[in-house]
């Protein structure tokens, strides 16, 4: 019996201090969105993957030529990845860099992760503020992408009543959907707004009455397949950016750094002194967003 | 639904506290066996591992990126860009992303339609394809033989992938096959058409480029050289036509880039400069002009910092001693508005409101800086009806200082990209010979020759460019010159697919006239033909309406304007739905109907025994490409002959299968095919180069130069011949003793042979025949780009929600509306109500000045009334901010007024938004090649 095994064993036993770990190792699996029906008993066949097999299976690099110099940043960050990836999880530290220099405010990352993670109408986990200041001719404008910002301090984790939402080990702050109540205290608890309540809403309910294609599909959420359409959770749930965590666990990119149309945000491992992020994270133009909270961002903006 | 024993299992511990938080119509929260793990099926396991992505080509606009697009089990779930696509190397805006409620949107044309109440009333039925064509195919026969073929119009619309139309209209026999480009930005393209052949200029950011290596390999080129980049009247950033410079603009700060924005408004480009220039509607060209004037005075061979001119261009270029003579005789000459000499600082301030030391600082750093690229744009530029002056003196910038065609300066990209179409965009049909009767005479020409524009009142209206309707649909045709110079005919039938004239091509109320103008009983135009995905207005005044299906469900070739050659496939992604079909579909079916009732036309041969598959049409497309010739630093193929041209896969040509035609001065590797393009990553890049106008290379002049000439002669084999861009054209003015209308308005005779002015209309500050509208009239209105929310896609509910750039804003009152869906029959109420909160939808406004809105005692929200001297109208809500110029308002182009039921909660908000083509005059259309001025206009503000 493998670890796996044994800890879904004790999921199946209603134990929820296992089923958290449990939730927390199954996070990490390749090839997580096919644990749930092993869990289920009704696909035997499929188990979760030992590691080298995972190695295997992570998304393919894009195949481009070689560069002159330096190297396509989408490649770059994937190979950052698959490092962190070989790493066990508690010593990886996912950060996310966002250089407000190079968003050019198109909204791209927020349409992507709406559409990524199946999200419903008011539910946007990743929206681009825009801040205007002066008179004319004296004015100025940016753009400010908001993600969650993965305190590692986070408000949110301790007002939870259920412990439905907690940070893993490598700092990526997660909600459980099967524990969640719904009472979201969280959502007030958090200083920067990145929480959501999914209150059941679906795009085709106002606009025709029918439920459209792609929203009846099932959010892929912690690489679980959440059949929300059937009026499952998330709904009644708090949910909140995660990184993506189901693609950065195939060695995939989050949803809005992939799409960025000015390459604006980057994401991996701040533990990895080699990778893309801890270089940026040493600028001296780096910030965060309210500092002074203490609640220690992984989201790091240049300016 | 919910079954009560499903219901029963979620009441747990957990979810009392969870109903509580839910509203009535989300009731649910589905956990199964206690567990806590909702439900997974073995199906579903299954279905997740038939997901799979496939490549292709967006076109929610025409940047057309190369998208990854993930599908399961048959559904498109989520659209990424292909990091293989250098255009936009795997970056995708909100628009290319939204892709899926564009696809899956509830208000797509379902089925065929035939009107059954008046045009405009939006009333039809439900057809058979094979009743629509057959009515369709009646009707075209009945006009060829009553009108000519030539009495037919296709419009292929605003996206690129026309060619199956062009195709079989051109066969059916009428030349009369446009696109979006007649309404686009024709005047921001034609400094680059008569000087290079080619059409847009940009800046060389466009990364990774690959490049061949001293080595001999291919490598991928990160870096940006570009020092300088100055963008005049462009909002690269909204709108994201030239996808590359969201990206490439930034990186070139980063890599130590000037950035200058030019613009009446603090756009999404503007937010990035370095230096922003508020500069007053419809004078660029004055501004080109002063920048111009002071880099020729101020030019110094001797003074390192005065050393504008890079005299090297002179080896590839011809006429400029002429254009500068040109030039140089307007320099004193009073203007007079102002009373100074034209293209002075001092002159250029009075015109432009930007300082004389700041043109001055403009010019010589753009003098200075190398490499640097001088970039104009199309609402800028293109939208006035003096665009031609600024295009022209924007390119002759470039060339002088050295910056076409280095590394990191401009490149025009028409010219460098990939070739595609060839026998698939029929072009031969044109040239077939046709005998038509005038007046008792029996007259043989081309097919070509009977185009209403080219031979009639607007002769340079190349690009097929159709310039002059809804007009035509009026007045109907009268050649001009040609062969057939005297004939007469109607414009009886008009197909329009994937485009929206009635919002976007000039006046919308000049657009409803023409189309619902009655002869008797009878309609005008015999024949309205509405083929597209969504059902926009133009629709409503169709009689019959096709679905066509949309991007994700059919094939074509990008249409893309990159730094060097490369094109991808648009492939078939998810299913046809509904009654939709391709575009080919439609080609075939029409022409096999045409065909069955005796069209003498139509062949078999041409059509489905030529192209059986789809797939074969587009690999006909394919044949042409790349077609640029081997030209350039470094040279992209150094083993094969220079200045011949280049067809063939990539890897063919990397490996030399190829034969070299010494003859045609072609190297032929293996075509391109779909299935190559499919194999390799969904796309074909061939290697980049810089200085590709040398020795002719890349050029499409007459004389392979650039040409500052534009009608000249040479000698050649003992003739005397006429070369240049305008030569043609002053040809037929000539023979026929008629100087086209508008060009006799500017008091012309011909086209000039080198640099020209002439000033815009409708601007009591250069204009002196406007002057008098200054006070009575005190806003100038100028249209801005909501990129993802322009005409076709504001029923996308994602893109309804993001604010952009103060025009495009949650300015909705709330309401509760009864829904209507396009249904089977039409737009129709669906009998449901929906309420649309307050601030939850974005609508067009019109951005003022907060100073001039205090000033009317107006506050952001206010419904106010805009009123031109030729009476029309619109009506919006004023937004007021400090990022747009004191008397100027901003509008978006099709972006208010929405009156097509088929656009959800943005037509519920048509009353309270404004129509910017409510108020363009719709006889201004500019001289040269008929496109409408829709940036010239002026207003008074009235508080409803």
């Amino acid at each position: 019996m493998t670890q796996d095994d044994k800890l879904l064993d004790k999921a199946l036993a209603g134990d929820d201090s296992s089923r958290r770990s449990f939730l927390a190792k199954f996070a990490s699996g390749v090839f997580a969105g096919l644990v749930a029906p092993a869990l289920m008993g009704e696909a035997q066949a499929v188990s979760a993957a030992p590691a080298e097999q995972a190695q295997q299976d992570l998304v393919p690099l894009p195949d481009l030529p070689d560069a002159v110099e330096g190297e396509h940043p989408v490649v770059r960050m994937m190979q950052d990845l698959r490092r962190a990836l070989q790493k066990p999880m508690a010593e990886r530290k996912w950060a996310m860099v966002i250089d407000l220099r190079k968003c050019t405010g198109c909204n791209g990352c927020n349409i992507a992760c709406v559409t990524e993670n199946k999200l419903p109408p008011g539910v946007t986990y990743r929206p681009v503020m825009t801040e205007t200041s002066g008179t004319f001719p004296n004015v100025k404008r940016r753009f400010v992408p908001r993600p969650c910002l993965q305190c590692n301090n986070p408000p949110c984790v301790p007002v939870c009543p259920v412990h439905a939402t907690y940070m893993r080990p490598d700092g990526i702050t997660i909600v459980d959907y099967d524990r969640c109540i719904g009472c979201r205290y969280c959502m007030t608890a958090c200083p920067y707004s990145a929480r959501y309540f999914d209150f059941g809403n679906f795009y085709g309910d106002s606009e025709g009455g029918e439920r459209q294609p792609y929203e009846l599909l099932p959010t892929p959420e912690y690489g679980r397949d959440y059949d929300r359409a059937s009026g499952a959770s998330p709904i009644g749930n708090v949910r909140k950016c995660h990184f993506c965590i189901h693609r950065i666990e195939r060695g995939d990119l989050p949803a809005c750094v992939l799409s960025c149309m000015g390459r604006a945000t980057y994401f991996g491992d701040m533990n990895d002194p080699t990778s893309l992020v801890s270089e940026l994270i040493a600028q001296p133009n780096v910030m965060r967003l309210k500092e002074e909270l203490g609640t220690d961002p992984k989201v790091f903006y240049l300016v | 639904m919910m079954t009560t024993k499903q219901r029963e299992n979620t009441i747990s511990r957990r979810n009392f506290l969870k109903v509580s938080g839910i509203t009535a119509g989300g009731l649910a929260a589905y956990s199964a066996l206690g567990t806590g793990f909702s439900r997974i099926s073995a199906q579903a396991v299954q279905d997740r591992l038939r997901t799979k992505t496939v490549y292709t080509a967006c076109v929610m606009c025409p940047a057309e990126c190369g998208l990854a697009v993930r599908v399961e089990n048959g559904v498109a779930s989520a659209i990424y860009g292909n990091n293989h696509a250098p255009l936009n190397s795997g970056v995708i805006c909100a628009k290319g992303a939204s892709g899926l409620q564009m696809a899956y949107n509830a208000n797509r044309i379902k089925y065929p339609m035939i009107r059954v109440g008046e045009r405009g009333e939006g009333k039809f039925r439900r057809v058979s394809w094979d009743e629509a064509l057959d009515y369709i195919a009646d009707k075209l026969l009945q006009i060829k033989a009553e009108s000519g073929p030539e009495a037919v119009i296709m419009d292929a619309g605003d996206v690129t992938d026309r060619d199956p139309y062009y195709y079989l209209f051109r066969a059916f026999g009428t030349p009369h096959t446009v696109e979006h480009g007649s309404i686009c930005d024709t005047p921001r393209r034609h400094g680059p058409k008569l000087m290079f052949g080619g059409k847009r200029v940009e800046p060389d950011i466009m990364r990774p480029v690959m490049v061949r290596q001293p080595d001999g390999s291919l490598k991928n080129d990160y870096s940006y050289r570009t020092r300088l980049i100055v963008y005049a009247g462009w909002n690269p950033f909204t709108a994201t036509r030239i996808v590359y410079e969201s990206r490439g603009t930034v990186e070139a700060k980063l890599a130590g880039a000037r950035i200058v924005v030019i613009d009446p408004a603090l756009s999404n480009t503007a937010t990035k400069a370095d230096q922003w220039i508020p500069i007053r509607p419809g004078t660029d060209p004055d501004l080109f002009a002063a920048v111009l004037r002071y880099i020729l005075e101020n030019h110094s061979d001797d003074n390192p910092f005065r050393r504008y001119i890079d005299w090297s261009f002179l080896e590839y270029s011809q006429g400029w001693e002429e254009f500068e003579q040109e030039f140089k005789s307007w320099w004193d000459k009073t203007d007079p508005v102002n009373g100074l000499n034209y293209f002075t600082l001092e002159w250029a301030e009075q015109r432009t409101d930007i300082k004389a030391e700041t043109i001055a600082e403009l010019a010589h750093t753009f003098g200075i800086t190398k490499p640097a690229a001088w970039v104009w744009g199309m609402n800028g530029i293109g939208h006035h009806y003096n665009g031609y002056v600024a295009s022209i003196i924007g390119t002759a910038l470039n060339v002088i200082t050295g910056n076409m065609e280095v590394p990191g300066g401009a490149i025009d990209t028409e010219i460098v990209k990939s070739s595609k179409g060839g026998n698939a965009s029929g072009g031969a049909f044109n040239r077939r010979e046709v005998t038509r009767r005038i007046n008792g005479r029996s007259v043989t020409g081309t097919q070509e020759q009977l185009h209403m524009d080219w031979y009639g009142d607007w002769p340079a209206a190349w690009d097929d460019v159709v310039g002059d309707y809804p007009r035509r649909f009026n007045e109907g045709v009268k050649l001009r010159y040609g062969p057939f110079r005297g004939h007469e005919y109607p414009i009886r039938a008009f197909f329009l697919r994937t485009g929206n004239p009635v919002i976007t091509g000039s006046n919308t109320q000049a657009w409803v006239e023409a189309l619902t103008k009655k002869n008797g009983d009878d309609y005008n135009v015999d024949l309205v033909v509405y083929i597209d995905t969504p059902f926009l207005e133009t629709g409503m005044y169709a009689d019959v309406v096709l679905p066509e299906a949309s991007y994700l469900e059919r094939m074509s070739l990008s249409d893309i304007y990159p730094s060097h050659p490369l094109i991808y496939l648009r492939d078939f992604v998810i299913d046809k739905m509904y009654e939709s079909k391709s575009q080919y579909d439609i080609m075939m079916a029409l022409a096999r109907k045409l065909h069955e009732k005796g069209d003498p036309d139509i062949n078999p041969a041409d059509f489905w025994e030529k192209y059986p598959t789809e797939e074969d049409f587009w690999n006909e497309a394919l044949k042409v490409s790349p077609g640029r010739v081997n030209a350039g630093v470094p040279l992209p193929y150094p083993d094969y002959p220079v200045n011949y041209r280049i067809l063939g896969t990539p890897d063919s040509l990397e490996a030399g299968r190829v034969t070299i035609d010494d003859e045609k001065k072609e190297i032929r590797g293996e075509p391109v095919t779909a299935q190559w393009i499919r194999d390799h990553n969904g796309v074909a890049v061939w290697p980049m180069s810089w200085y590709r106008f040398n020795n002719g290379g890349v050029l499409q002049t007459d004389s392979k130069k650039v040409e500052f000439v534009w009608d000249y002669e040479v000698e050649k084999d003992g003739e005397t011949q006429r070369k240049g861009r305008y030569a043609k054209y002053n040809k037929l003015i000539e023979e026929a003793n008629d100087t086209p209308p508008a060009l006799r308005a500017l008091g012309w005779e011909k086209y000039p042979r080198s640099f020209y002015w002439f000033e815009t209309i409708w601007n009591p500050y250069t204009n002196p025949d406007y002057v008098q509208y200054k006070d009575e009239y005190p806003f100038l209105v100028v249209s801005g780009r909501i990129h993802h929310a322009m005409s076709g896609t504001q029923m996308v509910d994602w893109l309804g929600r993001i604010p952009t750039e103060d025009l495009w804003m949650p300015f909705n009152d709330e309401r509760v509306v009864e829904e209507i869906i396009v249904g089977a029959d039409g737009p129709a109420p669906t009998g449901r109500q929906v309420r649309v909160p307050k601030g939850t939808w974005c609508i067009g406004v019109i951005q003022m000045n907060a100073a001039d809105g205090a000033r009317l005692g107006l506050k952001s929200g206010d419904l106010v009334e805009l009123s031109t001297p030729l009476g029309h109208s619109t009506r919006g809500k004023v937004y007021l901010v400090e990022t747009i110029m004191p008397g100027v308002l901003r509008l978006p182009l099709g972006g208010g007024g929405r009156f097509s039921p088929g656009l959800g909660k943005t037509y519920d908000f048509r009353d309270v938004s404004p129509n910017h083509n409510n108020i363009v005059d719709p006889d201004a259309l500019s001289p040269i090649m008929g496109q409408p001025a829709y940036c010239d206009m002026i207003v008074k503000v009235t508080k409803v």
